[in-house]
């Protein structure tokens, strides 16, 4: 009688072991998989941001027509900012007293789409491991675990939807394994036979729409800096280089991007501005360093989701051509 | 009424790639007054006349030569034929007074008043701001996705 219940207990724990059998691939697989599943899906949900000891959350819909992807996402906590994506094209409403800005923004994504491809720069900078499982929103989830190979750059704790595939939780740590950043659905839903009726901002007929004047950004080449980028820090290499014409600024603002396969960093150096004061100091802001130093009359300015150390190794990277 | 609305996103809009703003137009009833503020989303969303490089000088020349038009008015959905002139006017007049609304903004911030010193540390979220903007629209560029305009509505939410 005994030896009947003992193996009525076990029997869910075996099929649960089972489920995890049939589940268990190649984890960057599956970190792919979420990184497709999350332009590829129907959902809807709402998601919690957690930057520092600021919270905010979010709701989220999402479709894709197989031809055109749609995201519509409000912000919950403080005035209703909130954002509306078609495929790269994003637009930002942002309310201030009277007025809303309007801001265009191009080739962004949010989450859950946050994950990157299973590069190699990402696998040499990175270990993976499968963690267990965890129920987020509502969902079963399945924990993937990103390392970093040295303190240059943050650890990773994800979770992605058993059933979906989609990315349900990230976590980033530093080197203490303290959580720095953290974001995850509180509640998630699949959508089927999605419409269209949902994709407009929510107007505000008492305000005024206003426009904001967009940054004017050009590729730039290497040949007419005055500047060098000596070494980097390790696993970093630049993946974009460009030139930012900012509203009020007579010099162009020169803007690097370095990856290490997921994290980024970007560096920015114009000539120092004899109406403003050099700007000297660093802050951390969740996951985000900056750091801001002025070399030979140049402000060079870092920002990255990076550790200190990292930001400060990319702007000491830096020098001008005598 | 809606009809005209209709017919005029029907020759303003590239419907393949509006498809959304279209059926909103349309399916929401109470619209009209709301009209230049899907114009200016519209505008936004295909990135066209407000974005282009000449886009203050064609507001001064227009603004020369039209009444100011602060926000949208329903009233104007009664005269048609003028509709579409009044569109880009008042446009240009509400995206103009936003500008310069954001140049004052920009000319008073109190660093401006001072002589350049160097402090310890002067840097914080709301400073540096702008660059933290500018690094989570591109850092999603390449080979990887990382950024988050999630995180920039937070981040400027927070620094304002």
């Amino acid at each position: 009688m005994h030896r009947i219940l003992l193996s009525l207990l076990l029997l869910p724990l075996l099929g649960s072991a089972a489920d995890q059998a049939v589940t268990e691939e190649d984890p960057w697989l599956q970190l792919e998989k979420a990184a497709e599943a999350a332009h590829k899906l129907n959902y809807k949900g709402v998601f919690v941001l957690q930057t520092g000891r600021t919270v905010n959350s979010f709701h989220i819909m999402h479709t894709n027509f197989g031809t055109a992807e749609f995201a519509h996402v409000v912000m919950l906590d403080g005035a209703p900012r909130e954002v509306l994506r078609n495929g790269n094209d994003v637009v930002i409403y942002q309310p201030k007293s009277e007025k809303v800005m309007i801001e265009k923004r191009h080739a962004q994504s949010s989450f859950p789409a946050i994950l990157p491809a299973a590069s190699s720069m990402l696998k040499a900078n990175y270990q993976i491991k499968q963690t267990g499982q965890e129920r987020v929103g509502g969902r079963d989830g399945l924990n993937i675990q990103l390392d970093p190979r040295d303190k240059l750059r943050y650890g990773y704790y994800f979770c992605v939807d058993r059933q979906s595939g989609l990315l349900l939780k990230s976590v980033t740590v530093n080197e203490k394994n303290e959580v720095v950043e953290q974001i995850a659905f509180s509640q998630l839903g699949l959508v089927n036979n999605p419409d269209m009726e949902w994709f407009h901002p929510n107007v505000d007929r008492e305000k005024v729409y206003v426009m904001q004047p967009e940054e004017k950004v050009a590729p730039a080449g290497d040949d007419d800096d005055d500047w060098v980028i000596g070494p980097l820090p390790a696993g970093f290499r630049k993946v974009e280089h460009m030139h930012r014409h900012v509203h009020g600024k007579d010099a162009a603002v020169s803007h690097l991007v370095f990856s290490d396969g997921l994290a980024s960093v970007s560096l920015f150096i114009e000539p120092l501005d004899k109406n403003k004061p050099p700007r000297q100091g660093n802050f951390v802001q969740g996951a985000t360093n900056v750091f801001a130093n002025t070399v030979d009359g140049r402000q060079i300015i870092v920002v990255g989701e990076v550790p200190e150390a990292t930001v400060r190794q990319v702007a000491a990277a830096v020098s001008f051509k005598k | 009424m809606k009809e005209q609305i209709s017919a005029l996103m029907d020759g303003e809009l590239d419907v393949d790639n509006s498809q959304h703003l279209f059926t909103a137009l349309k399916s929401d009833t109470q619209l009209d007054e709301s009209w230049a503020t899907y114009h200016l989303i519209g505008d936004a969303m295909r990135g066209n006349c407000c974005m282009r490089a000449d886009f203050s000088k064609r507001l001064m020349q227009q603004l020369a030569n039209e009444p100011t038009v602060l926000a949208p008015r329903s009233n104007l959905f009664k005269q048609p034929p003028s509709f579409v002139w009044s569109a880009g006017s008042a446009v240009a007049a509400v995206a103009f007074v936003g500008w310069m609304v954001w140049s004052q903004q920009h000319m008073q911030t109190p660093e401006q008043a001072m002589a350049p010193v160097i402090a310890q540390n002067n840097v914080s979220p709301e400073i540096m701001n702008s660059y933290l903007l500018a690094h989570q629209e591109y850092s999603s560029g390449g080979d990887m996705q990382n950024a988050s305009y999630v995180r920039q509505v937070a981040f400027t939410g927070n620094g304002n």
